[in-house]
């Protein structure tokens, strides 16, 4: 059986092997009953030889329940159990064809109940394995009734004390033929729909698991957001509170230049307020899948690469830092289709942070863009103060701020790489991040040309 | 007698400025905006009490502070209030279960001028107004 399913009907194979055993000893005690009511019934020459079977069987059967019970679980590797069913199956197939021989040949009455273990052989094994032990079967008794005709070995009476004549052995050869091949084809056309029910119910049973799985993750993701937002926005909301309360109890006089400070700076922790505020309900719009402008054809990474450097000119002048556009293909990156303010932002916000945190006096910002047939690669590098180590792989995700950063800008609200990896991913690129701790930052955004967002495919 | 001294750890600034308004009626406030410099003022000046924000830097930067003036002789005495921003202290006390710290007080911001005044009081005496 397949691998991903093996465990259970490991499971269950492990189940029906212990029931199988316990069905034997109905048939050790059957047989134990027929060797003591033999020499009633006329065949004192036999009851020594079922005793032995008898024991035999039993024996062989403790065995199997031992090796069950201890050595095997049921979550033991499915091919394992399977060979101790085979094993099973062929001593007790050639228990029974003993006991056929012992109670008259092929006249015996105990030949039927082959069919037994041609039907269970075929729910608990494989169609294909049965096949070949039906065919063993017949051979084997075949093998021995011609033996027992031939007079090769003994030949011993029925239960009611008769000897089978040739026809008779010809017709119940054929019988049992047609019986145990008959069987094992009847059984498999009705379990194999069982079987392929029961792997379908798994496969789903598996499926919806995993949907669930999924969905909790997605609300443990959700409420860690929720609860990282909110301790977010109490922080500044502890300050300022704090300072209302100050001035309104009298330890400052709003009117002094102490208790104005106070107020300046309690200001600055509500627009700081104010900010995240913003930020979330950016991010939250573009989770939903909602951009702030609409989708529009033919937009020119250049042009807005462009517009974005003649805004941000006064703040790299004040900064001291050096803006270098490094375009390295001729004509422009155009994307099919883009929310233009959305890419705005997402490079707008990149090139401020490398102009932000870059060296103190006479630092570079390098912007870059390349094109091929199917994505532009926009790529903006410093050499700034650049990102902890350890903090590489978080700084897109919300809050995350590095030390370094806080300590040189204080403001900052910890959304702004999440909003852009949001806004990059909405045009189905990526962005990634290289950064060595006082060396510079490197930031890489990848857009394909022909992205065909969801919300143009559907319309 | 000199007037006690209390030492305001915390990374916002504003705050700070608010606890050295309500502080400096009775005490003398000094301050540091991380537990490094935090570290290095007790050193140079053991306070009579220190205020501790939690969160700076670091997750736990406040713990930390804590732990390292529990753990020298020539500090473990001073008291110390550790007053946080980032959530309930209840929440908290949960977070950092195996790295807590037994700070003489915790309190969550914004905390009432009144309270805090109290607080110290408790610990250090009431201090006395500038002369």
């Amino acid at each position: 059986m397949p691998g991903r399913f093996s465990f259970i009907f490991s499971w269950e194979l492990h189940e029906r092997l212990l029931w199988f055993s316990n069905l034997r000893w109905v048939a050790v005690a059957g047989l134990a009953l027929a060797s003591f009511l033999g020499p009633f019934v006329g065949t004192p020459s036999t009851w020594p030889s079922l005793v032995m079977v008898a024991v035999l069987v039993a024996v062989y059967n403790l065995a199997f329940v031992f090796v069950l019970r201890s050595r095997l679980g049921p979550d033991q590797d499915y091919a394992e159990l399977r060979q101790v069913a085979i094993l099973q199956m062929v001593t007790d197939l050639v228990a029974l064809l003993v006991t056929v021989h012992f109670t008259g040949g092929c006249a015996s009455l105990v030949l039927p109940f082959v069919v037994f273990h041609m039907a269970i052989g075929t729910i608990m094994i494989s169609t294909r394995i049965m096949y070949l032990l039906a065919f063993g079967t017949c051979s084997g008794a075949v093998a021995l009734f011609t033996l027992e005709q031939i007079g090769v070995v003994a030949q011993y009476p029925t239960v009611t004390g008769r000897q089978p004549t040739v026809d008779g052995c010809v017709l119940s050869m054929a019988m049992l033929v047609g019986l145990v091949f008959g069987i094992v084809y009847l059984t498999d056309s009705v379990t194999s729909r069982f079987k392929a029910r029961n792997i379908e119910l798994h496969q789903t049973t598996t499926e919806l698991q995993r949907a669930l799985d999924e969905q909790e993750q997605l609300e443990r993701r959700k409420s860690h957001y929720m609860r990282i937002s909110a301790h977010q926005l109490r922080s500044p909301l502890g300050t300022i509170k704090t300072s209302i309360q100050v001035l309104l109890d009298g330890y400052l006089d709003p009117g002094s230049a102490e208790g104005r400070q106070l107020l300046q700076g309690t200001a600055t922790r509500v627009d700081s307020l104010l900010d995240i505020v913003n930020d979330l309900l950016e991010l939250a719009k573009m989770r939903e899948g909602r951009s702030r402008a609409p989708w529009t054809r033919n937009v020119s990474i250049n042009q807005i690469l462009a517009d974005i450097f003649d805004a941000v000119d006064p703040l790299a002048r004040e900064a001291d830092v050096e803006l270098v556009p490094h375009f390295i293909h001729e004509g422009a990156a155009v994307l099919d289709w883009a929310v233009p303010p959305d890419l705005v932002y997402a490079f707008e916000n990149l090139i401020h942070n490398a102009i932000k945190y870059s060296k103190a006096e006479g630092g570079t910002v390098t912007v870059a863009l390349a094109i091929d047939a199917n994505q532009a690669t926009v790529v903006v590098a410093d050499d700034g103060i650049g990102i902890p180590d350890k903090l590489q792989e978080d700084v897109f995700l919300e809050f995350v701020r590095a030390p370094n950063a806080k300590h040189l800008v204080a403001e900052g609200t910890g959304l702004g790489l999440s909003i852009v990896r949001e806004a990059v991913q909405m045009h189905g690129g990526h962005v990634s991040l290289t950064s060595t701790e006082g060396v510079g930052t490197t930031v890489t955004v990848v857009l394909p040309l022909h992205h065909v967002p969801p919300e143009v495919e559907s319309t | 007698m000199a007037r006690p001294t209390v030492l305001v750890v915390d990374d916002d600034a504003v705050f700070v400025e608010s606890l050295t308004a309500v502080l400096q009626t009775r005490y003398e406030v000094r301050s540091a905006g991380n537990g490094s410099e935090a570290v290095v003022a007790v050193e140079e000046e053991p306070p009579d009490l220190v205020i501790l924000d939690v969160m700076m830097d670091h997750m736990s930067e406040g713990f930390d502070v804590a732990r390292s003036l529990r753990a020298d002789d020539a500090t473990s005495l001073i008291p110390i209030i550790i007053l946080t921003g980032i959530g309930r202290v209840y929440d908290l006390r949960m977070e950092v279960d195996e790295s807590w710290v037994p700070a003489d007080r915790y309190f969550e911001k914004p905390i009432a001028p009144e309270e805090l005044l109290r607080a110290v009081a408790a610990l250090i005496g009431p201090g006395e107004p500038v002369a």
